[in-house]
């Protein structure tokens, strides 16, 4: 699969405004970044969008979402499902 | 509580709806409605688009037919507002039954919930005349019977749509994460003039992660029985006079800070703002007597509850802030402290009054939320 890490990042700095000016810590939970509820909403859909993928029902829950590292591996393995 | 004469400087339509929101007590209100709606310089067009923004129409037309204005007003304007009137009390009269079933079903099941917003309104703020505009039938439930109410609701016949969203994925998505309702439930019936009956259950006063709530179960406790017009001997668990206020000032508060009612163009309304005002007015003694103050600070919401009062003093002309003793809060540079997400509608230097007749409320987003103001 092609290295999502340009798009994921720059679909994350749409929205976070504290990971706009600095480069991406893939540990940091994103509610350090300027993430909450609702702009995890928009993160989400811009993430289906930009990737062309569907989260499902189970997969919409924090956890799924709460650092950089774990929401870019929840989009990898949705679009190797998608591809295969 | 003293009542002025509206300021008539957005015109004798935005006068008169104002007038109605507020509710009319006296011969002197209904004659100045009355003068305004023969008014040379009314224009019918903009009474009727801004009452159906609103969702006044059932209002107004009530207001026109019985001050008797049949033939001073255009026939066949006359015509569509006894129609609408008609089809909205037939709509109520659907509404209230399909509420009691739900009601029904929901105790059968043990769960603790009220009745709120429209259906409670019309009988209560509204006199049971049917001119109180619902889309939807509301009930509170509390957080932890979540799946069992939306077990009971599916078996009702009910499921989730977000079909009503401009962008129903994003509303699917949010109501996944956002947990402070269920998502919308929506029943077809084959009933003439109303195809389809919409149910929204809310488990939160505001919203999921808001910094100002009040705890459901706290404010569930001890409902009043409100007996349901035309049904002798039913009556619909409700929010007792405090919390029915905070609720409705909450969510008011809600509708108005957060970007997405904007964007679908249900933010603030006239009649929302109506409906304050008269549960202030029905319930006088019992919202001034201390309670509602304490609670409010206990929970943190009083600078949302204050907010909402001072933009309903500078749009109605009245004194709630003082009434309530809140005039040194709900500055509103502070609530924009505390909810910085893009989530949330950034200032638009507007007044309250002028953002409720504004007609492009969504093209309303100025770039900086720094430069917030009131």
């Amino acid at each position: 699969m092609d290295d999502i890490t340009t798009q994921f990042e720059e679909c994350l700095r749409r929205h976070l405004r504290s990971a706009k000016p600095n480069p991406i810590n893939y540990d940091v939970e994103l509610v350090q970044l300027g993430l909450d509820s609702m702009t995890a909403v928009a993160v989400l859909l811009d993430m289906e969008k930009t990737f062309g993928i569907r989260f499902p029902d189970d997969m919409l829950v924090e956890g799924t979402f709460r650092t950089a590292g774990r929401l870019k591996e929840a989009v990898q393995k949705l679009r190797e499902q998608q591809a295969s | 509580m003293t009542r002025s004469v509206p300021d008539q400087s957005l015109g004798p339509a935005w006068a008169i709806l104002e007038l109605l929101a507020r509710g009319i007590v006296d011969d002197s209100e209904r004659q100045m409605v009355r003068n305004l709606l023969l008014s040379e310089t009314l224009d019918w067009g903009e009474l009727l688009e801004q009452a159906l923004r609103h969702k006044m129409l059932p209002m107004l037309a009530h207001h026109v037919i019985s001050v008797g204005l049949r033939f001073d007003v255009p026939a066949t304007i006359y015509q569509h507002l006894e129609s609408t009137l008609e089809w909205n009390r037939l709509q109520i009269e659907v509404f209230r039954r399909e509420t009691v079933r739900v009601a029904q079903a929901l105790g059968a099941h043990g769960i603790h919930f009220v009745v709120t917003k429209g259906m409670t309104f019309e009988s209560t703020l509204y006199g049971g005349l049917g001119t109180r505009h619902m889309n939807d039938i509301d009930f509170m439930i509390a957080p932890r019977d979540r799946d069992t109410v939306m077990s009971v609701m599916q078996a009702l016949g009910y499921r989730p749509f977000f079909d009503w969203a401009k962008d129903a994925r994003r509303e699917e998505i949010s109501s996944r994460l956002n947990r402070d309702h269920l998502p919308k439930l929506a029943r077809e019936i084959d009933q003439p003039g109303t195809r389809k009956i919409n149910i929204d259950i809310a488990n939160s006063l505001t919203w999921t992660k808001s910094p100002f709530d009040v705890p459901v179960e706290e404010a569930l406790a001890n409902p009043v029985a409100q007996p349901v017009p035309g049904m002798p001997g039913v009556s619909l668990p409700c929010f007792r006079p405090t919390y029915q206020f905070l609720f409705t000032v909450l969510h008011l508060f809600r509708e108005a800070w957060l970007q997405k009612f904007v964007d679908f163009g249900t933010d603030v309304g006239l009649m929302k703002f109506g409906d304050v005002l008269r549960l202030i007015d029905q319930n006088h003694d019992e919202l001034t007597n201390g309670e509602l103050l304490r609670i409010a600070e206990i929970h943190n919401v009083i600078h949302p509850v204050a907010w909402v009062l001072r933009h309903l003093d500078e749009t109605f002309q009245t004194r709630t802030q003082k009434l309530f003793a809140l005039e040194k809060y709900g500055d509103e540079e502070l609530l924009a402290s505390q909810m910085q997400s893009s989530a949330y509608v950034r200032a638009s230097g507007q007044s309250m009054r002028e953002r409720l007749q504004s007609k492009t409320r969504g093209a309303v987003r100025p770039a900086e939320p720094a430069h917030r103001g009131s």
